[in-house]
């Protein structure tokens, strides 16, 4: 297949130049490990630490739903208030017009955010929807690069046969393009679920969505980790390993596992952002998060169908994600500098 | 080189096929995977259904089905589910669009990539770097039918600059097809914009320092020689193998979003509308030729690849 | 002349004549002096029909160009309202001759019509035409395997349908059916049972449409892009009374973005929005206050409702069933979709013969639900707490309906939870009989006016392993002693039973056998160029092409 930029085995810690917004920064001193020198110069790349704040922040907020949701707005996020009438400056107005025009941002407790077409609070939907979005987001990182690391070191342990069906595996999946290999999966696999034998997953569920993401990505974090191996396991220490008779399962997650672990590091952030913003394009093609469960592209896509009555149903959930996936992206980035092996996935829209 | 081609090749030709298996399989997952009761409507008959099973071989194996339906494809008879329209006719209709789409915003987004990353790279740690850095991970952070979205509404909808989306035709009227293009390639553009420079500053900043740079400098070669020459050529390596992939992706239906959201009629979007139809062959002819166009694209690379960086023989 | 026009059609449904029919077409074409003959408009439709062949299709887009393009036996009138569910002849020359029994029909066909490929028309065809919907699978070869003698051993490779037969020299056409059916007019009425010349391949001919007679022709076909429906020049010679010839030459225009699509009538860009599709309420607004002189909201035959399952818990109770229909607030619905609802209980729709006068037996259903005394009947059965899942189409507005529905059931009571699939394979889904749903997302759009239509789906005869229509399983005598005596009857006749229909949808309302909340009502909208108040909006098939004028 074809030559990946992202299999360039970058097996050594080089400082390198001064990157991104970090600041310069000398050799590194003797005595001191490679994630403790990186953990430095991440510490003084302010910029890439207030973005991980930022994020931080929105996690906290979206956790902070059920509070917002009880003690401010007064409404679960799958309550519709269609014939509802508020009172807005003491006018008595509809939650949803008797055309199925919602009411924008009354910017009091209630509908602080204005409602959608179900009459469902946004401000509540938004909270619910980030928790969702994210919960996607971070159970497909994990599949991911669980998957990607088992098999990338499998495969490029012991080469031959495990190699090849592998690494025919991981073609497969990366020469689909990722939307179409997401709908399909995602319109398959959504009346029936998923059964695996031992366990089912239900359609319909966030769970199912999260698999689907996380399975795509695999090889995008499987390839670069196989090329990776395939270097190091001709280094002599693997060699000192194999004398002394470890196993290979030692070898594999005793001595390999700890010298990939920078590149996989890096993709988290890089995966997590994608795994988020892949949930949000699948939704927007009906197969991802399904209603009533509100997710940051479900919420985005039916503004869409109202715009251009009410274009803040849009831009709301979207800065919402734009600012999450931004954080992700500048902290993953500023941890890319600190690391800095040269780590790159291929995305699509 | 020829041994290489046919190594190639034959990578391809399975790759594609794996491809169609799996789209195939994937297709019977489902609960209700017999196409028949979906084609005969609400008002039919169990006669009727069984008459489309047995008219469309939905009542043989598996197997006999596949190999059946590749062999129209081969052949190029294969008709949709839905419509029973040619499907490699509607995805000649359709390829103009997503050519336009993928050539326009394969251009912006090469050019405006190696623009930003150079200037990001030359000025580094500065202010315009900094800028250009927050610039570009804006637009990876940005999902494309949110930006579209956006856009259409502002520009299109209420300033009216441009008109938001639909496609028209080339050959029909080059400057309001110009007009309806410049939208979606921009939205396109925008995530590979980020990304490109951002690979590009960091491998600009790799290079620098590498042995034979600094021999080309040691050389005598001016400063302006050794960045062109040396430094651009060799960063720019991993900038075309990307573009070249990316670019077949869009070409091969990638750009399913993008087209959906500014409503062309591209592959991507036939492929979309096929999925959602649960219309299995043109779902299977697209994925082909989307990896086709995946494969065979990083098969250029590699030789584009190998003029470029002398170290590399095939 | 317009509302003269209407009167007197009223006045001939009342007459069930069909002879002044033919004068009141003849009368349209000349009516209306605002409008002017020739020029072309540009219809903008947000689905493409699903084939353009008429043998095939089966939607309402289709529909759009077929009844105008491949006239049949038997058509409907170009006329509004209840006046346009009358069939008259079309290729034939008067109404069948139905034998005694009920189960013979004579027919006799107009002579010297020549297709748009100047062949002659010839009775044969009309077997040759049955015959290639049944080989092709057109949606709706039941209406005729079920029904006609030997069309069920046709589809399983017999040479002929031996219950068909044709002379050509007198130009007769004798059908004979297995039991009486009294819509087998209407089945003739349908563009698929359209005369095709006896050289028409057996194949989808979607790219290149098959000759057909009729004011228009179906022409230049670019699969979801565009395609013309365009006058047919040798059509004014040999026109059919109550057939008017047409005025304008037609463009169609695929749009799949309703937006766009309104948004282009709305400034003239365009001129005709397919009725089929729903204007975006963003702009609907703007639409009823700046342009409402061209804009109006249509009823239509389609019935919306959420199935019940009669064998299943909860709904196996009458008392559950009843509490729902009690506690659903159509008006909220309404808001759901746009406000394109009206509120109703019954299943037969408004515009069919047969929708009952009797107030609602569980509420009116514009005013607010009663939810307490709805809730009371639930905890009355016992049924607080049951679980109940929801099956939705993942189309919008449905799957909005199915949010608010469960919200309903969870206020009830009940635990429920929805089940959203993909619109592609919602119903084969719901059809299939062993998944017993419990409860869902269910419509119901006349295939042609006659009570019968709907009535299959509460039939014991819908009941399928698959493909089962009947999602509410329900199995009543008195529906199945009902439907053996009216479904015999012609629709020609239907007014006569009228009464004994409204008697079965009451009985079925206070069965509470389907939570029927309301029909669908369509826009009717065009551009300033068009002639607004000439443009019929016909019942079955929506906006008449024929009648569209310039100003």
């Amino acid at each position: 297949m074809a030559t990946d930029p992202a299999a360039v085995p970058g097996t050594e810690f080089s400082p390198g130049l001064p990157v991104g917004l970090a600041s310069d920064e000398g050799e590194a001193p003797p005595g001191i490990g490679p994630y403790q020198l990186a953990w430095r110069r991440l510490r003084r790349n302010r910029v890439a630490l207030a973005f991980g704040g930022l994020f931080l922040l929105m996690v906290v907020l979206c956790l902070l739903a059920p509070v917002y949701a009880h003690d401010i707005a007064h409404t679960g996020p799958n309550d519709p208030h269609i014939t509802d009438v508020i009172k807005i400056n003491g006018k008595p107005t509809n939650v949803v017009s008797t055309l199925g025009i919602p009411i924008g941002p009354t910017w009091h407790g209630r509908f602080f955010l204005g409602a959608d077409a179900t009459g469902r609070d946004i401000a509540v939907r938004l909270l619910y929807g980030g928790r969702n979005s994210l919960q996607i987001g971070a159970e497909a990182t994990l599949l991911t690069i669980l998957l990607a690391t088992i098999f990338g070191i499998i495969a490029g342990y012991f080469r031959g046969v495990a190699d090849g069906l592998i690494s025919r595996a991981f073609d497969l999946i990366w020469a689909y393009p990722v939307y179409l290999l997401g709908i399909a999966l995602g319109v398959s696999l959504q009346v029936g679920g998923l059964d695996l034998g031992l366990f089912k997953i239900q359609g319909n569920t966030l769970i199912l969505t999260a698999l689907i993401i996380g399975f795509i990505y695999v090889p995008y974090v499987g390839k670069p980790v196989r090329g990776q191996v395939l270097g190091l396991r001709e280094r002599e220490f693997i060699d000192a390993a194999r004398q002394q008779g470890l196993g290979s399962l030692r070898i594999m997650f005793g001595e390999l596992l700890p010298n990939v672990a920078s590149t996989i590091i890096v993709f988290i952030p890089l995966i997590l952002a994608n795994a988020v913003l892949t949930e949000a394009g699948l939704s927007f093609l009906g197969a991802g998060v399904h209603d009533p469960n509100p997710s940051w592209g479900t919420m985005i896509t039916d503004g869409i169908k109202l715009v251009p009555g009410a274009i803040h149903l849009v831009l709301v959930p979207g800065l919402m994600l734009v600012l999450t996936v931004l954080g992700i992206n500048v902290f993953g980035d500023g941890v890319r500098d600190a690391l800095d092996p040269r780590a790159k996935v291929r995305i699509e829209h | 080189m020829a041994r290489f081609a046919v190594r190639r090749l034959a990578s391809m030709v399975a790759v594609m096929f794996a491809i169609s298996i799996l789209t195939f399989l994937l297709f019977q997952v489902l609960p209700n995977s017999d196409p028949s009761t979906r084609l005969a409507g609400r008002t039919a008959s169990p006669t009727q259904i069984a008459k489309i099973r047995s008219d469309w071989g939905f009542d043989k194996p598996i197997y006999v089905q596949y190999i059946k339906t590749m062999g129209k494809i081969l052949n190029g008879t294969v008709t949709s589910y839905q419509q029973q329209l040619p499907v490699e006719d509607q995805i000649r209709q359709d390829l103009p669009t997503t050519l336009s789409l993928a050539i326009g915003a394969g251009v912006i987004w090469l050019a405006l990539g190696i623009l930003f990353g150079v200037l990001s790279a030359w000025r580094a740690g500065r202010w315009l770097d900094r800028g250009l850095t927050v610039l570009s991970l804006v637009g990876v952070s940005m999902p494309v039918f949110f930006l579209g979205a956006v856009l259409s509404y502002y520009i299109g909808d209420k300033a009216r600059i441009l008109p938001a989306g639909d496609y028209v035709a080339l050959t029909s009227d080059p400057w309001q097809w110009f007009k309806h293009m410049l939208m979606p390639w921009f939205a396109l553009s925008v995530l590979f914009i980020g990304v490109y420079s951002r690979i590009l500053r960091s491998t600009i900043l790799d290079t620098i320092n590498d042995d034979y740079v600094r021999t080309a400098r040691a050389k005598g070669l001016s400063e302006r020689q050794v960045m062109i020459r040396h430094v651009l050529r060799n960063s720019l390596i991993p900038i075309v193998s990307l573009w070249g992939l990316d670019f077949a992706s869009v070409l091969g239906g990638g750009a399913i979003l993008t087209e959906t959201v500014f409503n062309l009629h591209g592959v991507g979007q036939y492929a979309a509308q096929s999925v959602e139809g649960l219309d299995i062959p043109p779902v299977l002819v697209i994925t082909m030729f989307g990896a086709f166009a995946v494969v065979l694209l990083s098969a250029v690379v590699d030789i584009v690849y190998a003029a470029l960086d002398p170290r590399i023989r095939l | 002349m317009q509302r003269s026009f209407r009167l007197l059609s009223a006045l001939l449904v009342a007459l069930g004549s069909m002879v002044v029919v033919a004068a009141c077409g003849s009368s349209s074409s000349t009516g209306s002096g605002a409008g002017k003959t020739g020029g072309s408009v540009t219809v903008v439709q947000g689905t493409a029909p699903d084939y353009f062949d008429p043998s095939l299709s089966y939607t309402t887009q289709g529909a759009n160009w077929g009844w105008i393009s491949y006239l049949g036996l038997y058509t409907y009138a170009h006329a509004e309202g209840t006046a346009g569910t009358q069939l008259i002849p079309a290729i034939a020359t008067s109404q069948p001759v139905i034998s005694n029994s009920g189960k013979t029909y004579t027919i006799t066909i107009r002579h010297g019509l020549k297709y748009s490929n100047g062949m002659a028309v010839k009775a044969s065809d009309f077997t040759f035409s049955v015959e290639r919907a049944i080989k092709l699978n057109w949606g709706g070869a039941s209406f005729v395997t079920n029904n006609v003698v030997g069309a069920t051993a046709f589809s399983k490779g017999a040479k002929s349908i031996s219950g068909i037969t044709a002379d050509n020299a007198a130009g007769k056409i004798v059908i004979h059916l297995m039991r009486p059916y009294g819509a087998l007019e209407n089945v003739l009425a349908f563009p698929a049972m359209g005369l095709l010349p006896p050289n028409t391949a057996m194949k989808n001919l979607s790219t290149s449409p098959p000759a057909g007679f009729g004011p228009y022709e179906l022409k230049n076909v670019v699969p979801n892009v565009s395609y013309d429906v365009s006058l047919n020049p040798n059509y004014a010679g040999q026109a059919v009374p109550g057939v008017p010839a047409g005025h304008v030459n037609v463009h169609v225009k695929i749009e799949t973005n309703t937006t766009t699509e309104a948004s282009d009538v709305l400034n003239n860009s365009a001129d005709v929005f397919d009725w089929g599709d729903t204007l975006p309420p963003a702009l609907l607004s703007q639409i009823q206050s700046q342009s409402s002189d061209r804009y109006k909201a249509e009823q239509t035959a389609l019935t919306l409702y959420f199935f019940l399952n009669t064998t299943e818990k909860p709904f196996n109770n009458p008392l559950a069933r009843q509490a729902v229909i009690m506690a659903l607030d159509r008006n909220a619905l309404a808001r759901l979709d746009s406000g394109n609802l009206t509120p109703d209980c019954y299943f037969l729709p408004a515009l069919l013969v047969g929708h009952p006068t009797a107030p609602c037996p569980y509420g009116n259903p514009a005013a607010a639900p009663n939810l307490a005394a709805a809730k009371k009947l639930v905890a009355q059965a016992g049924l607080t707490g049951t679980p109940v899942t929801v099956w939705g189409q993942e189309r919008s507005p449905r799957k909005e309906y199915v949010d608010y529905y469960a919200s309903v059931l969870n206020s009830l009571g009940f635990k429920a939870t929805t089940k959203i699939i993909a619109s592609a394979s919602y119903f084969p889904t719901i059809e299939t009989l062993k998944l017993h749903p419990q409860t869902g997302f269910a419509d119901w759009q006349q295939d042609f006016p006659n009570p019968i239509d709907f009535y299959l789906l509460l039939s014991k005869a819908a009941l399928q392993p698959t493909g089962n229509q009947n999602f509410g399983e329900v199995s009543d005598p008195v529906i199945e002693k009902g439907l053996a005596k009216l479904s015999g009857v012609p629709s020609s006749q239907l007014s006569s039973v009228a009464s004994q229909w409204q008697t079965l949808d009451e009985y079925v309302a206070k069965k509470a056998y389907v939570a029927v909340f309301g029909y669908e009502k369509t826009p009717k909208f065009t551009s300033n160029r068009i002639n607004f108040g000439s443009l019929l909006f016909h019942p079955l098939y929506g906006n008449d092409w024929s009648s569209l004028q310039l100003k």
